[in-house]
């Protein structure tokens, strides 16, 4: 009973991580009409550059505050140098990002090898919880997630920025017509999907094996977290990586992580046959 | 060099030719609005009026053509400084943001805090929106919208207002209230370009009228000289006066 437990709150924590990530992908998606296969990419390089900073600098903090910040910078350079070339393109999009997949892979395994790294936590110890004795970093990794998903959907309803990108998702050409740089939205918003993810990785870090693939084992879960949320539904999408990563994480505890990701792939089946909207309908942002 | 512009002219649309893929939309469209003055551009439907506006306002490529705002030559600007040099512009379809509340849609092209002054003018034109602020665009009616797609124009100061079919799908007793609103604007000093589908209201609203024709101008002359016409606006528009 002690393990189904930590095996689920292993899941709730891993989920708000994913929702972090799976919100960079639903925006990078809902403004540009880009289907990201490099995003789970995005996360393997922030859980890399975390890696690589706590290294040099023995800081796991400065690593927080500069990889999120690295994340926006690639990802707007990457906006400009891979995604403006094919111009919403849906089935261009699908090879440019796959070929960034694996120029991001191979460019991290050509640099740091391709041995898999531990990241010790920067908290340590353990709290007792419910009976068990649990890793203290989870928690706060815990508690950052729900900052960071509170910041971010404070900042797309508050902050002028964010009402832009909501406008520039619904009618690019009437913003356009207001005065909204639209061009630049579309770099922001990429920079942005990318941070998040990178964001997701520096968080993930330390209760994950830091790995130059890590990143195709989340792009799926990620993906799904989407389509059952419902494309464009944001809210549905952080609600829906919580509830996935969970259920995954109970169904590990009596049976192979396989069965688990069998699992949600077909409740995904389930709720694009029921309710191709997606379980969330009704709260778009 | 091009030719000096006659200081008196906002708009002018020289030449514009635009492509829908293969097809020859525009073939060479010529207009220009007076300082201060109200224009009508009318044709039927799918003759390339809004085609015009946008190509004119840089929302779509153009093959050829020159735009001169004010004097400028504005042919080869971004597109989103447009409205910071003073173009406000109504689609057809108003345009509004369903999802963002009215206060988000009125103040959306802004860059800083509002001004109270402008605020408060918006308010007094619109006093619905003013009970409304917090709700969402797409719950407005139409009539509702359209008075904050114009009041979200106004918002910018702007010296031209471009509408496009502002009466479109409003219920007919709201129609003369928009009439009235646009006259009003205009008389504050705003030049109009009005595409409109009912002649009556843009021959009251507009001292000049434009009529276009499978993508380019057929007709252009004084409003008084063309209620005069009626067999123009039979040939051009299809409709007679009386019935429109
Ligand atoms: N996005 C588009 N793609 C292809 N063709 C288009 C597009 N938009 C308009 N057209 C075509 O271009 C022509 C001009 O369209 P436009 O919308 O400018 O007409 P309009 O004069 O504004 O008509 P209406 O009075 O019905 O609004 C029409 O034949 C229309 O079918
Ligand atoms: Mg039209």
């Amino acid at each position: 009973m002690d393990l189904v437990f930590a095996l689920a709150i292993n899941g709730l924590i891993w989920g708000l991580i994913i929702a972090l990530i799976a919100l960079g992908l639903s925006i990078i998606f809902g403004l540009l009409d880009i289907i990201n296969l490099a995003h789970g990419d995005f996360f393997m390089v922030g859980t890399v550059l975390a890696w690589f900073i706590v290294q040099s600098t023995d800081n796991f903090w400065l690593a927080f505050i500069l990889v999120p910040i690295i994340g926006l910078l690639l990802g707007a350079v990457i906006q400009k140098l891979v995604i403006v070339p094919i111009k919403g393109a849906a089935a261009l999009s699908i090879v440019a990002t796959f070929g960034l997949s694996i120029i991001l892979q191979e460019t991290v395994r050509a640099t740091f090898g391709p041995a898999p790294k531990r990241l010790l936590p920067p908290v340590e110890g353990t709290i007792p919880l419910f009976g068990i004795d649990y890793e203290l970093y989870r928690l706060v990794a815990a508690v950052i997630s729900i900052i960071c998903l509170a910041a971010f959907f404070l900042f797309l309803h508050k902050a002028k920025l964010g009402t832009w990108m909501r406008a520039v998702r619904h009618d690019p050409e009437t913003a356009l017509a207001l005065g909204i740089p639209v061009q630049r939205i579309y770099t922001i918003t990429f920079a942005i999907g990318f941070g998040m993810a990178a964001l997701g990785g520096v968080v993930a870090a330390p209760i994950t094996t830091v790995d130059f693939r890590a990143g195709v084992d989340i792009l799926p879960f990620c993906f799904i977290a989407v389509i059952i949320g419902g494309l464009g539904n944001l809210q549905g999408t952080a609600a829906a990586a919580v509830l996935l990563a969970f259920m995954e994480g109970v169904i590990t505890a009596f049976a192979d992580p396989v069965v688990a990701r069998i699992a949600s792939l077909l409740f995904m089946s389930a709720v694009l046959l029921v309710r191709p909207q997606g379980i969330f309908a009704g709260a778009t942002s | 060099m091009v030719e000096p512009i006659s200081s008196h002219s906002i708009l002018r649309i020289e030449d514009l030719h635009a492509h829908y893929g293969k097809i020859h939309v525009l073939q060479g469209v010529n207009l220009e609005i007076p300082a201060g003055g109200a224009v009508a551009l009318l044709g039927r439907n799918g003759v390339g009026k809004s085609t015009t506006l946008r190509s004119a306002l840089h929302l779509m490529p153009r093959s050829r053509g020159r735009i001169y705002f004010n004097g400028e030559d504005i042919t080869a600007l971004k597109p989103e400084r447009l409205a910071g040099l003073g173009i406000g512009y109504v689609p057809q379809g108003r345009g509004i943001f369903p999802l963002l509340s009215v206060m988000d849609n009125l103040t959306l092209g802004l860059r800083s805090k509002p001004d109270p002054n402008i605020l408060d003018e918006v308010f007094t034109r619109f006093p619905r929106l003013k009970e409304r602020l917090s709700q969402k665009g797409g719950t407005l009616s139409g009539g509702e919208q359209q008075m904050l797609a114009i009041g979200r124009c106004l918002m910018m100061s702007p010296r031209l207002l471009i509408l496009d079919e502002p009466t479109e799908g409003i219920m007919p007793i709201l129609v003369a209230d928009i009439r009235r609103t646009i006259q009003s604007i205009n008389q504050s000093g705003v030049s109009v370009l009005l595409v409109e589908q009912n002649v009556k209201t843009a021959l009251k609203i507009c001292h000049q009228t434009y009529i276009m024709e499978k993508g380019s101008i057929a007709f252009e002359g004084a409003s008084a000289d063309l209620r005069k016409q009626p067999e123009t606006i039979h040939r051009y528009l299809g409709l007679s006066l009386d019935a429109a």
